[in-house]
C-alpha cells in the first residue's frame, strides 16, 4: 500500500486494546456557550504512538490538549485516559507549553525537581535523577544556572527535563519549540523523538506547522476552526528513526500536500 | 433577563449589607468598650461623641468651614504650583541628557531627604503666614511630578522614535504626537502622588504655624483633650482625601484613557461612531 | 583584586567632573553672599553651614544622640508597621473573605493623610519616642500592605497552570510560587514604607518632642540659626540615605534573581553546595 492509500484510510482507526487516550463527542464551549472551542471530537490514541494535532488558530487543538491533561473539563462528552475518565491533572500525564515557565529564583536543577517536591520530600536519589535528566537534554554544564542565564532553547530543555521528571508516560506538548529559531527547533525536535522512543512514551504534540507535524508523528490529526473540530486523521508511514533529509523526499511532500488539502481554505 | 438583573442585585446588596452590619457591630463594640470604662473617656473618643462633635462643628457652631476652605485652598494652590514647576523642569531636564547626568547625584540626595522636613526652615526664612505655607507645599509637591516627568520623557520607546523619524516627522511633531502622549500616564501617576503630598504638606505647615486650617484645629482639639472633635476633623480629612483620590482617578482615566481597558473600548466606540457619521455624510 | 581596584578608579574618575562643578557652585554661592548679591539672613554661607556641621559633629558632638534617636524611631516604626501590614496582606491573599472585610478599612486608612493623626498620637503615646514610633507605624502600614497584597494576588496564568498540572495544593502554591514571586513588589513597598516612617517620625518631632533631629531643626529654625538648620537637614538626608541603602542591600540579597552579578554568585554557591554534598556521599 503506498502513501496515498494509507493516508486515505481516513478518520476511523481500528478499535484497539492498545488505546491509551480516548475521546468521545468531546465538546468544549466558553462564555456560556457563545464560544465553541471544540465541537464533537472523537479520537483514539495508541499507546507509544506520536500524534500531532495540526490546524490554524481557533481549531481547538490547544483546547483538546488541555482537556486531555485534565486542566479543563469538557462541556459535554468524555475523555478517557487508560480507561478512566479524566477528572483533573494526573501524575501519568505530563505537560509542556510554548513558554518554559521556569521559576526564576530556582536553578535548573531545582526547577526540574519541582514536580517531585510537590508530591513528597526530595531524596538524594531524586536529585541524582534530575541531574541525569539535565544531562540527557544536554545541559550538564548548566545544572546550577538560573533561568535568566539561559537562552530560550536551553529554558525549553529544562522544561523538557522537568516534564520527564514527572515520570509521566503520556506527554502533551503545546508548540513547545514554537518561540525558538528554526535551527534550534529542528535540533530539539530530533532530541525529543529520541527521548520519547527511549522512555516509550505516548506523545501528543500540537503545532501549526504541517512539515513539523509530519516529520515527528505516526499520525497527524487535522483540525479545522469555526467551530473547532477534527477534520481527519492522516497516517504517516515513514520509517523511524526520522532524519531531516526525509523532508525533501517525494513521499514526505505528498503527505504535506495531502494535509494542506484537508485544511482547505483555512 | 429580568431574573438575571434581580439575581445580580441580590448578590451585590448582600455584600453591602454584610459590610454595613460588620461596621455597625464594630461601632457598637467601640461604644460599649468606652462606656464600660475599657477605654479612658478622656483620651479615646467614642462613636457617639464623634457624631456629636460632627454636629457641633459642622452645624451648630459651623466653626469648621472656614478652616476647611483654608486647607483646601492651600492644597490646591500648592499643588498647582508644584506641578507646574515639577513638570516643566522635569521635561527640560529629560530632554537634556547632559543636564540629567549632571543632576543625577543631586536627585538621589533630594530623594533620600524627607522633603517635608524643610518646613521649619522655610517658615524661618519666609516668616509666618500664608507665603511660607504655600512655599512648603510647593516644595513638597514638586518632586514627584519632576521625577515622573523626567522618567516619562526619557522612557519613550526607541522603536517608536525610529518609526516617527522614518516617517520624516519634525522635532516638534515628535514632541507633540509621541513624547507627550507616551509620557502622560507616568506624569499622571506623579500628579496623584503630588496631590497626596500636598495634603500632608498643608497639614504639617498648619501644625507648625497653628493659626488656621484643619491641621491647627486638630492640634488645638488634641491639646485640649477634645478627642471627639479632633477625630471629627480627621474624618473630615478622610472624606476630603477620598474625594481627592476619586477625583484624581477619574481625571487619570479620562486623560490617560488608553491605559485602562474600559477607556479604550469607550474611545474606540466613540471614534468608530464619529467616523461612520462622516462616511455617511459623504455618501449623502 | 585587580577588578575591584579598576572599578574604584573608574568611579573616582567619573566623580571628578561632578566634584569640580559642585565646588565651583559652592564658591559662587559664598562669593555671592560676601559681595551682598544674596541676602545673608535667609540664606547662609556655605562656610557657615560647614562650620555648623563641624560644630554639631565634632566640637559639640550633640547631634549623635538625636541622630540615633530619630533613626531608631523610623526603624522601629517601620518594623511594627511592616509586621502588621505583611501579616494582614498575607492572610488577605489566602482568604478571600478576610480580604473583602479588611480592604475597606485599609482604603480608609490610605485616603486619610497619616500626618493628620500626629496630634492625636502624641496625646495618646506621650511626648517621648513612643508617639514617633506609633506614627511611623501608622504611615508606613499602607504602602507595605497594598504592595504586598498586589504582589501576592497577581496572577501569572502560565505559572498557575504549571502548578495546577502538578496537582499542587493551595499552600504549596503559596510558598513555592506566590511568595517568591511577590518579593520584588514586597520590597518595593518596604522601601516606600521605610521612607514614609522617617517622615512620620520627623513630623511628630516637629509637633512635640525633646529629642531627635526634627527637634533640633525646629529649635535652630526658630532661633533663626539657618546654618545649623541646614546642617541638621543634611543630617536628615544622611539618615534617609542610610535607610534607603540598607533596604537596597536587603533587596539585593533576597531578590537575588533580578541582578546579573548576584545571579552568578548564587549559582556558584549552589554548585559548591551540591559538590560538597556529593563528595561526602562518595
Amino acid at each position: 500500500m503506498n502513501v496515498m492509500e494509507s493516508a486515505a484510510m481516513g478518520v476511523k482507526t481500528r478499535l484497539n486494546v492498545n488505546t491509551i487516550v480516548k475521546g468521545q463527542s468531546v465538546t468544549k464551549t466558553f462564555a456560556d456557550g457563545s464560544v465553541v472551542a471544540l465541537s464533537g471530537a472523537d479520537f483514539e490514541i495508541e499507546k507509544g504512538s506520536f500524534v500531532s494535532l495540526v490546524g490554524p488558530s481557533g481549531c481547538g487543538k490547544s483546547t483538546l490538549l488541555r482537556l486531555i491533561s485534565g486542566l479543563i473539563e469538557p462541556s459535554s462528552g468524555s475523555v478517557n485516559v487508560k480507561g478512566e475518565n479524566v477528572v483533573g491533572p494526573r501524575d501519568d500525564v505530563g505537560l509542556m507549553f510554548q513558554k518554559a515557565t521556569l521559576l526564576e529564583w530556582r536553578t535548573a536543577l531545582e526547577n526540574v525537581l519541582l514536580p517531585t517536591e510537590v508530591k513528597r520530600k526530595i531524596t538524594h536519589d531524586d536529585e541524582k535523577r534530575a541531574y541525569d535528566l539535565l544531562k540527557l537534554v544536554g545541559l550538564e554544564d548548566f545544572v546550577f544556572s538560573f533561568p535568566a542565564q539561559l537562552s530560550g532553547g536551553m529554558q525549553q530543555r529544562v522544561a523538557l527535563a522537568r516534564l520527564l521528571q514527572t515520570g509521566a508516560d503520556i506527554l502533551l506538548l503545546d508548540e513547545p519549540f514554537g518561540a525558538l529559531d528554526e535551527f534550534t527547533r529542528e535540533r530539539l525536535n530530533i532530541e525529543l523523538m529520541r527521548i520519547v522512543t527511549e522512555i516509550e512514551a505516548t506523545t501528543i504534540f500540537v503545532t501549526h506547522n504541517i512539515s513539523e507535524a509530519i516529520f515527528l508523528s505516526d499520525k497527524v490529526v487535522v483540525m479545522t476552526p469555526r467551530p473547532g473540530k477534527i477534520a481527519s486523521v492522516v497516517e504517516v508511514p515513514l520509517e523511524r528513526p526520522r532524519s531531516p533529509k526525509m523532508q525533501t523526499s517525494v513521499e514526505f511532500n505528498k503527505l504535506v500536500e495531502h494535509v494542506r488539502d484537508l485544511l482547505g481554505e483555512f | 433577563m429580568v431574573l438575571g438583573f434581580r439575581a445580580f442585585q441580590g448578590k451585590h446588596t448582600k455584600r453591602i449589607i454584610s459590610h454595613a452590619l460588620i461596621f455597625i457591630a464594630l461601632l457598637i463594640c467601640w461604644e460599649s468598650a468606652s462606656n464600660f470604662g475599657l477605654l479612658d473617656e478622656y483620651l479615646y473618643p467614642k462613636p457617639s461623641g464623634i457624631f456629636h462633635s460632627f454636629w457641633v462643628i459642622y452645624v451648630k457652631n459651623a466653626s469648621i468651614w472656614h478652616h476647611l476652605w483654608v486647607t483646601i485652598g492651600l492644597v490646591l494652590l500648592g499643588f498647582v504650583g508644584g506641578s507646574i514647576a515639577g513638570v516643566s523642569l522635569g521635561s527640560l531636564v529629560g530632554f537634556n541628557p547632559t543636564m540629567r547626568r549632571f543632576l543625577q547625584p543631586y536627585i538621589i540626595v533630594i530623594e533620600a531627604t524627607p522633603r517635608i522636613a524643610v518646613a521649619p526652615l522655610l517658615i524661618a526664612a519666609l516668616g509666618f503666614g500664608i507665603q511660607s505655607k504655600v512655599a512648603i507645599i510647593i516644595l513638597v509637591c514638586f518632586f514627584a511630578p519632576f521625577i515622573n516627568t523626567l522618567s516619562g520623557v526619557i522612557n519613550v520607546g526607541n522603536d517608536k522614535l525610529e518609526l516617527f523619524k522614518s516617517l520624516g516627522a519634525t522635532k516638534r511633531q515628535i514632541l507633540v504626537k509621541l513624547v507627550f502622549p507616551e509620557a502622560l500616564p507616568t506624569i499622571m501617576a506623579g500628579e496623584r502622588l503630588a496631590m497626596t503630598a500636598a495634603l500632608s504638606g498643608a497639614l504639617v505647615a498648619e501644625f507648625i504655624q497653628r493659626d488656621q486650617g484643619l491641621g491647627s484645629l486638630i492640634l488645638l482639639y488634641s491639646r485640649n483633650l477634645n478627642m471627639s472633635s479632633a477625630f471629627a476633623c480627621i474624618f473630615t480629612l478622610t472624606v476630603l482625601g477620598f474625594f481627592i483620590f476619586k477625583g484624581m482617578e477619574i481625571l487619570d482615566r479620562r486623560i490617560a484613557f488608553w491605559t485602562y481597558e474600559a477607556g479604550r473600548i469607550q474611545r474606540s466606540n466613540k471614534k468608530a461612531r464619529k467616523t461612520l457619521n462622516l462616511l455617511e455624510v459623504g455618501h449623502g | 583584586m585587580d577588578r575591584t581596584s579598576g572599578t574604584v578608579t573608574l568611579l573616582l574618575l567619573r566623580a571628578i567632573p561632578h566634584v569640580i562643578i559642585f565646588l565651583s557652585f559652592l564658591v559662587l554661592w559664598e562669593i555671592s553672599i560676601i559681595l551682598g548679591w544674596i541676602d545673608n539672613i535667609m540664606i547662609p554661607k556655605p562656610t557657615s553651614i560647614a562650620g555648623s556641621i563641624f560644630k554639631l559633629y565634632v566640637t559639640q558632638g550633640i547631634i549623635y544622640e538625636h541622630f540615633f534617636i530619630t533613626l531608631c524611631e523610623a526603624v522601629l516604626g517601620f518594623c511594627i508597621g511592616a509586621t502588621i501590614a505583611l501579616t494582614l496582606a498575607t492572610i488577605s491573599s489566602l482568604s478571600g473573605v478576610f480580604k473583602r472585610y479588611v480592604i475597606p478599612y485599609a482604603v480608609v486608612l490610605n485616603v486619610t493623610p497619616g500626618i493628620a493623626l500626629t496630634p492625636v498620637v502624641i496625646a495618646w503615646f506621650g511626648y517621648g519616642m513612643g508617639s514617633k514610633i506609633a506614627l511611623g507605624a501608622i504611615v508606613s502600614f499602607f504602602p507595605i500592605f497594598v504592595n504586598t497584597l498586589t504582589g501576592l494576588t497577581q496572577v501569572d496564568e502560565e505559572r498557575d497552570e504549571l502548578f495546577r498540572s502538578l496537582r499542587a495544593n493551595k499552600y504549596q502554591m503559596f510558598f513555592k510560587m506566590k511568595l517568591p514571586g511577590s518579593l520584588p513588589m514586597v520590597f518595593a513597598g518596604m522601601k516606600i514604607g521605610l521612607t514614609t516612617a522617617l517622615i512620620g517620625a520627623i513630623v511628630a518631632e516637629f509637633a512635640q518632642a525633646t529629642h531627635g533631629v526634627g527637634v533640633l531643626m525646629s529649635r535652630f529654625s526658630f532661633k533663626l540659626d539657618m546654618a545649623s538648620s541646614i546642617a541638621t537637614l543634611l543630617s536628615m538626608t544622611l539618615i534617609g540615605l542610610i535607610l534607603f541603602y540598607s533596604m537596597e542591600f536587603l533587596d539585593d540579597k533576597t531578590v537575588f534573581w533580578r541582578r546579573e552579578n548576584r545571579l552568578t554568585i548564587t549559582s556558584r554557591k549552589r554548585k559548591q553546595k551540591w559538590l560538597k554534598a556529593n563528595s561526602l556521599k562518595r
